[in-house]
């Protein structure tokens, strides 16, 4: 069994094949286009490679099986016996599938399913059918044609037993080693003597001298290690002067005769540097990576919260002492925790590359399936973000991703006929911007018709025709994220169900996120999603309701107004706000949120209205007080209160309290009812 | 004195496991390691590592060009880390003309079943590669001071070879001539069989160490460097004059006498039977067949096999000759036999080519 492995073996060769994986798919795809590309044969021919090397060390034979299948194929290819086609390439894809999720099985610590025969058969086929050309089997075939199953079975066992053997054999070595050391130090005494001067260590300087190129002359041991950095192209510049200038140094080892005492003793003791330098950089080669467990992370991420709550204390404390030394102090922990927090921040960072890699495969797949031409570019796989948000992020952005190749981009006659070149262009991008990363999904397709979208929404009931209608165009665009909407006519397998974009949208909002979107009839559609770079620390906005604090996201906060300002109303038995000139739906907060009631306790002209935005309503909240914006680290509820709608976790306050984090999408369509 | 070794390898798990191997051994001290062949030779420019494992399939700069590359620059001995097909084996012996001196084979299944095994043989190849380093590196040096000077300096190993009478066709004394060699072996048979006449006088028997995979494709690559016609033996081949035939690996080569002519008898290995092909089993073979007329030459390897042989070779009045300590990769069976006092001759492997060519 596999899974008997060293888990720390296991835990490397995942990690190792995963890294690997990823990359496949990128380079098939890459593939497809540049068939011949000689570099990116190896480079596949190598992934399968060392998959299976590694599959193998842990005896996990359906993996073997397959990726070393998919490795002859590879060699067939690279060495050009055989061109990549479309088929071929639909067989190696699905191979990348099933080595995905045999990957997936030994993650969970399971035996993974032997791939299926078919599929195995047609490695084989795809490999084999051209393999006779190679020089080999004709080879083989010439030599073993008598027999050649009988001998090739034998030759298998054979093998083994060779290896065996050759094992068996270095009982001897270890001990033929010992003697050989000896022996070659004899020759190296020996010869020391028939050159009759020359000691090893001179011998070894003069090799440097000889061979190593930019150590002639005086140098000394740092200028040869800077040689060393030189960049590769250049070490081939410094051998031709080495060989020029290496004439002397070996006449001087061949006649040393010659006035070379001196000589001599300089490259002693420069070697005698180098041995110091060697040693020096041995050292400053140790590993410079550790692996960590992120629980462990997490655990670090969770410490720097309480860090960062006490330090939100000691703040407050601050003020009421009016100490200049303690306030000092606490200045200085508040760098120390903020760069620190940062610090751990980063440790958890990883490319969005990890979520981009995969979408190459995606619409590679796709646009087949639906005989559309399209590219997609990716810009930013570099940036970086948590790495909880990378994982979380990967199905919306598949989902988006397939909608915009399904319904965004036309047909290539379509796009001809409308003017446009023949093959459509997806751009995938990431950037930082302060403490948000922006991610964007371009399409250069159809775009979208806001007359259609209304008309769609009061079809699926969704608004009554005075509320469409009041809809400015980027708000119609935004309707496809309502729950219930779908334009395609017919529900195609890749989208159009009408259930996905909603929850897109929810899990955006679920990561403090927010998503619109842009569209231009005939010239395309531009999808931004803003992300915090981190899910343990919110921004959010502290109010108070009754006697007690809440923090509101800040990502859903749209603006704040002073409620005397604004124009109470009712409308359908719904209060409304009106907020220059547009009617918002208006709660109290402390309706939902206290115990016992009282409407009077606080004068509607003395409280705050807080604008909260959900896709593209705005709702107006009423509030008691407003405290202060604050950056909060989540801490999650005990087991009475997890899982109750509206409440996404506490916090506690700079001045000790716990403070309840308000999850306002799901605290609005749990007690609001329908909003309009 | 610990042997510094640097591991050039593109897979971090497979490095990892060989440095978790080599680490265990006091012996050995793991200075470096690299994932690509370019960065292989840059470490073994600033780390000076007296031994390099290899591997072959690698981005950026593969291992065959990594080892040409080191061997200009800073010759070094480099254990080559193999895979058993065909195609491994190819590269291989590419890797071994560029100028690597043994190999491996990759058997990363091995490592968790045999795992001691597999830790001996490794560590075991390194320790004494690491003992030649210094060797290996001066001969590296006379090799280009050969170069650069034009005319070679003479070894003095020969000091206790008796002379052979020159000029005297080998040829009317022997009727074969059979060889036998280990570790550094493919890179001196080579230059030995490609020294030699197509209209060579007598039959050669090659016996390498070497896994199954390997010596077909070790055979092939011969005959394409070689005037003569080289095969990997078959079972039933006839001894022809100028013909070469390779032991096959895994296996034993064997000669029969049929109506007056020998034969070659290729039969499966015995359990107790340490080498696949056994250079003793071949030496043994030729002696009981072609008593004192035949040349046996015992080149570079580990271990000692090849020297019972020869003494049965002796005993029936053949001549032994073995290759120098200078020429060696690894002084082994050469000395074993030397050691025997079973050696007509002691040659560089240059004369051993020189003087084969000569008297054919």
């Amino acid at each position: 069994m596999p899974f008997e492995a060293d888990n720390e073996i296991l835990q490397d060769f995942l990690i190792e094949a995963g890294e690997i994986l990823e990359k496949l798919g990128e380079q098939l795809v890459e593939l497809e286009h540049s068939p011949t590309d000689r570099e990116l044969l190896n480079a596949v021919f190598r992934g399968f490679h060392t998959v299976k090397g590694g599959a193998g060390f842990l005896n996990i034979i359906p993996l073997v099986e397959v990726c070393h299948r998919a490795e002859d194929v590879f060699n067939i290819l690279r060495q050009g016996q055989r061109v990549i086609d479309g088929d071929l390439m639909d067989v190696v894809l699905k191979v990348t599938d099933i080595v995905n999720s045999m990957m997936d099985s030994v993650r969970d610590g399971e035996e993974p399913e032997p791939a299926d025969a078919a599929l195995l058969a047609r490695l084989t086929d795809l490999a084999e059918v051209q393999a006779t050309n190679t020089d080999n089997d004709k080879l083989a075939d010439a030599g073993l044609s008598d027999q050649p199953q009988k001998r090739r079975d034998a030759e298998k066992d054979t093998v083994e037993e060779q290896f065996e053997e050759l094992l068996g054999v270095q009982g001897f070595s270890a001990v033929e080693g010992q003697s050989q050391s000896n022996s070659a130090d004899e020759v190296a005494a020996k010869s020391g003597k028939a050159n009759d001067e020359i000691t090893d260590e001179e011998f070894e300087a003069l090799l440097d001298q000889l061979q190593g190129g930019a150590n002639t002359g005086s140098n000394n041991s740092e200028k040869a290690i800077e040689s060393k950095a030189v960049p590769p192209e250049n070490s081939q510049h410094e051998a031709i002067p080495s060989g020029a200038n290496s004439e002397s140094p070996i006449k001087n080892a061949v006649n040393p005769e010659t006035s070379n005492t001196s000589v001599a003793g300089e490259k002693n003791s420069e070697a005698k540097k180098a041995v110091i330098a060697k040693d020096q950089s041995a050292q400053a080669h140790a590993e410079t990576s550790v692996r960590v467990d992120t629980k462990r992370l997490d655990d670090i991420m969770n410490l720097v919260g309480e860090l960062v709550l006490v330090r939100n204390r000691l703040e407050t404390l601050k003020l009421n002492m009016g100490n200049d030394e303690v306030a000092q102090a606490v200045s200085n922990l508040d760098v120390v925790t903020s760069d620190l927090q940062s610090a751990v921040m980063k440790t958890r960072m990883q490319p969005i590359k990890k979520v981009f890699g995969r979408f190459p495969r995606v619409v590679r797949d796709l646009s087949r399936a639906l005989n559309k031409e399209i590219d997609l570019e990716l810009v930013g796989e570099e940036t970086d973000l948590d790495k909880n948000l990378v994982e979380a992020l990967a199905d919306p952005l598949v989902h988006l991703v397939r909608n915009s190749v399904d319904h965004a981009i036309e047909l290539p006659e379509a796009r001809l006929a409308a003017g446009k070149k023949r093959v459509g262009v997806i751009t995938l991008s990431a950037r930082q911007e302060g403490d948000h990363i922006l991610l964007t999904i371009k399409d250069d397709g159809a775009g979208m018709n806001a007359d259609k979208l209304r008309n769609k929404a009061i079809e699926n009931g969704l608004l009554d025709p005075e509320s469409a209608s009041r809809l400015d165009e980027r708000e119609c665009y935004n309707l496809i994220f309502m729950p219930g909407f779908s334009t395609k006519a017919e529900i195609s397998d890749i989208s159009g169900r009408g259930v996905g974009m909603d929850v897109v949208k929810t899990r955006i909002t679920q990561l403090n996120g927010n998503i619109e979107i842009d569209s231009k009839e005939g010239v395309g559609t531009e999808i931004k999603i803003k992300l915090p770079l981190t899910l343990a620390i919110v921004p959010t906005l502290m109010v108070v309701v009754g006697e007690q604090i809440f923090a509101i996201p800040l990502a859903n906060v749209n603006e704040i107004i002073q409620f005397e300002s604004v124009r109470k109303n009712v409308v359908d038995g719904q209060a409304v706000a009106m907020v220059r000139e547009h009617p918002l739906p208006l709660y109290y907060l402390r309706n939902w949120l206290l115990r016992d009631v009282s409407s009077d306790a606080v004068s509607d002209d003395n409280s705050y209205i807080v604008v909260i935005k959900i896709g593209v309503s705005h709702i107006a909240c009423v509030v008691d007080h407003l405290i202060s914006q604050e950056e909060v680290v989540i801490k999650p509820l005990g087991a009475l209160l997890h899982g109750l709608p509206g409440l996404a976790g506490a916090t506690i306050t700079g001045d000790g309290r716990i403070a309840i984090i308000l999850d306002m999408p799901s605290l609005i369509s749990r007690y609001g009812g329908r909003i309009k | 004195m610990q042997v510094k070794v640097l591991v050039v390898d593109d897979s971090r798990f497979y490095r990892n496991r060989l440095c978790e191997i080599l680490a265990s051994d006091p012996n050995i001290l793991i200075v470096g390691t690299a994932d690509n062949g370019r960065e292989g030779v840059e470490k073994t420019l600033s780390l000076k590592p007296d031994v390099i494992t290899m591997d072959i399939e690698m981005p950026i700069m593969d291992g065959i060009s990594a080892v040409r590359e080191i061997m200009q620059k800073r010759p070094t001995p480099i254990l080559m880390l193999s895979s058993l097909t065909a195609e491994g084996a190819q590269s291989t012996l590419d890797a071994l003309d560029a100028g690597a001196v043994d190999f491996l084979l990759k058997r990363l299944d091995k490592l968790t079943y045999k795992k001691a095994e597999f830790s001996g043989a490794i560590c075991g190849k390194i320790r004494a590669l690491g003992g030649s380093s210094v060797h290996f590196r001066k001969q590296a040096l006379a090799n280009v001071t050969a170069e650069i000077r034009s005319s070679p300096r003479r070894a003095n190993g020969d000091r206790q070879a008796k002379s052979l009478e020159r000029g005297e066709p080998l040829s009317e004394k022997f009727r074969i001539i059979v060889i036998g060699a280990s570790t550094g072996g493919p890179v001196a048979v080579q230059s030995i069989l490609s020294a030699l006449p197509s209209n060579y006088a007598v039959p050669i028997l090659v016996v390498q160490h070497m896994p199954a995979s390997f010596t077909g494709s070790f055979a092939h690559r011969l005959d394409a460097l070689s005037k003569l016609g080289i095969k990997e033996a078959e079972d039933g081949d006839v001894l022809a004059a100028g013909k070469v035939y390779v032991a096959p690996g895994g296996r034993q080569l064997v000669l029969v006498e049929k109506g007056g002519r020998p034969l070659v008898k290729i039969r499966d290995s015995y359990e107790n039977e340490q080498y696949k092909p056994s250079v003793d089993i071949t030496y043994k073979s030729v002696a009981e067949l072609y008593g004192k007329q035949a040349l046996a030459i015992i080149l570079t390897g580990m271990g000692s096999d090849g020297r019972d042989g020869a003494a049965f070779l002796k005993k029936s009045g053949s001549v032994v000759w073995a290759q120098d300590e200078n020429t060696c990769i690894v002084f082994g069976m050469p000395h074993a036999v030397i050691n025997a006092g079973l050696a007509d001759r002691v040659l560089p492997i240059a004369e051993i080519a020189q003087q084969l060519a000569l008297g054919g």
